[in-house]
């Protein structure tokens, strides 16, 4: 096999769940049937590794120093909702609920993998909330175990700060009808349930 | 011998790890099995039916079929009854699963430890308001039944002479032989009281003297059993006390 096609291979495996096999089809299917393609992939790696950085305020992927989000003055300065990836962020987005600004963990603490505060740009975040202008941090991190961890993690932090700190609420979707939630979530539901105003 | 296939067996995942595109590799303590390998086919697809319910600390029953190191997991259910892990208490229950993947050996039935592991779990989630004390004193109770289920028991009743135990006196706790009784009464480092001894033996953690010490012994216990092992909970908790 020629040197280049065998360094194509290996770097392809960087992919996750991209294995030897996966990597050679891969590569061949490039080569074979779609060098165009191959072309642009490779100009737009290159691309992203040059000019997308972390925003300095929310830490998500922008290509300017502060993203256009934390530059916008239509924004709600006082409340800062912290999420593990900015896929989660776009997810709140969507809800339109929220006009307020972010920070982007970028991961979760995984104790047993061995993935702990210090993988997680906590000092940045810390920061961030201190500017004097956020009021409330909410922390929307994911209901598994890890994200709880972190919530916990990154609540005690910024407690220490005294600032105000609140965690999303859990509960049965909306729409969702009793028969059809999962137990778990319906458990939990009960459990965190609220008085109804009077 | 076990069979090639196992129906609702009572079980709480460890840990996962993801496997190949969209499965995990699922490590498990089972209540007649021991701790086991279930490749869980699918589960981080979006819409799998037991994405959300193969969670570590909440009671599941179980099936699989499979022989050798690594089983396939067919399906999960939830048992229910079990708040989520919160805070402090989550951070236990990381410790605890990690001494358990570290200690236990696969495929080493141990019924009680799988009961006493599940009655701590529902200590820890029932604990709200508990403080640190109440959840050192559910750690300690853990890593004791452990160690004696592991066949390294603590010798908690008798010195290393035969004789019982004296609450006002100091001993040296010796690895895989017991205390021994130091001529030097004075409270020095890495000695401890007979009455943390009997106290521990009682499993009674009130006194917080006996709490300070018995955390040492069972500290140095584990660092000896886990062999140059560090464990990252541990770490966790030190990060946070450092906050
Ligand atoms: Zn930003």
């Amino acid at each position: 096999m020629s040197a280049t096609l065998e360094s194509l291979i290996e770097a392809l495996r960087c992919l996750p769940g991209v294995g030897p096999k996966s990597a050679q089809r891969m590569a061949y299917h490039l080569l074979q049937h779609d060098r165009e393609g191959a072309a642009r992939l490779g100009f737009a790696l290159d691309s992203a590794i040059n000019r997308i950085q972390h925003c300095e305020r929310c830490n998500t992927y922008t290509e300017t120093s502060v993203c256009d989000r934390c530059q916008s003055d239509r924004r709600d300065t006082s409340v800062l909702c912290v999420v593990e990836t900015p896929v989660d962020l776009n997810m709140v987005e969507q809800t339109q609920a929220y006009n307020g600004l972010y920070y982007v963990l970028m991961g979760r603490i995984s104790p047993l993998d061995g993935f702990g505060p210090r993988n997680l740009r906590l000092e940045q975040l810390v920061a961030r909330a201190s500017d004097g202008l956020v009021k409330e941090v909410i922390l929307a991190t994911n209901f598994t175990n890890e994200g709880e961890a972190t919530a916990h993690f990154v609540s005690e932090l910024l407690k220490r700060q005294g600032l105000k700190v609140s965690r999303i609420a859990r509960g049965v979707p909306v729409g969702g009808e009793l028969e059809f939630v999962d137990s778990g979530t319906l458990a939990q539901a009960l459990r965190e349930r609220r008085r109804l105003e009077s | 011998m076990r069979p090639v296939k196992v129906e609702r067996q009572a079980a709480f995942v460890l840990h996962s790890r993801p496997y190949r595109e969209t499965s995990l590799v699922v490590e498990a303590i089972t209540r007649d099995y021991g701790r086991m390998a279930l490749v869980a086919k699918g589960v981080r697809r979006p819409r799998s039916a037991m994405r959300g319910v193969l969670m570590g600390f909440q009671p599941l029953e179980i099936t699989w079929s499979g022989k050798g190191d690594v089983v396939t997991l067919h399906n999960a259910e939830w048992q229910g009854g079990q708040p989520l892990l919160q805070g402090r208490a989550l951070l236990c229950g990381y410790y605890l699963n990690e001494l358990l993947i570290n200690l236990l050996p696969r495929e080493d039935a141990h019924e009680q430890l799988f009961e006493h592991y599940s009655t701590t779990l529902q200590t820890l989630s029932a604990s709200e308001t508990h403080d640190a004390a109440f959840f050192s004193a559910a750690l300690r109770r853990f890593e004791k039944r452990l160690l004696g289920e592991l066949g390294y028991g603590l010798m908690l009743a008798h010195d290393t002479s035969g004789q019982p135990i004296a609450a006002d006196i100091r001993y040296l706790y010796e690895m895989e032989s017991g205390p021994r009784i130091i001529a030097d009464s004075s409270a020095s480092a890495g000695t401890i009281s007979g009455q943390t001894l009997l106290d521990m033996d009682a499993e009674s953690f009130d006194n917080p003297v006996t709490l300070i010490e018995s955390k040492q012994l069972m500290r140095s216990l584990m660092a000896f059993y886990l062999n140059g092992r560090q464990l990252h909970s541990r770490r966790l908790f030190e990060e946070l006390a450092d906050l």
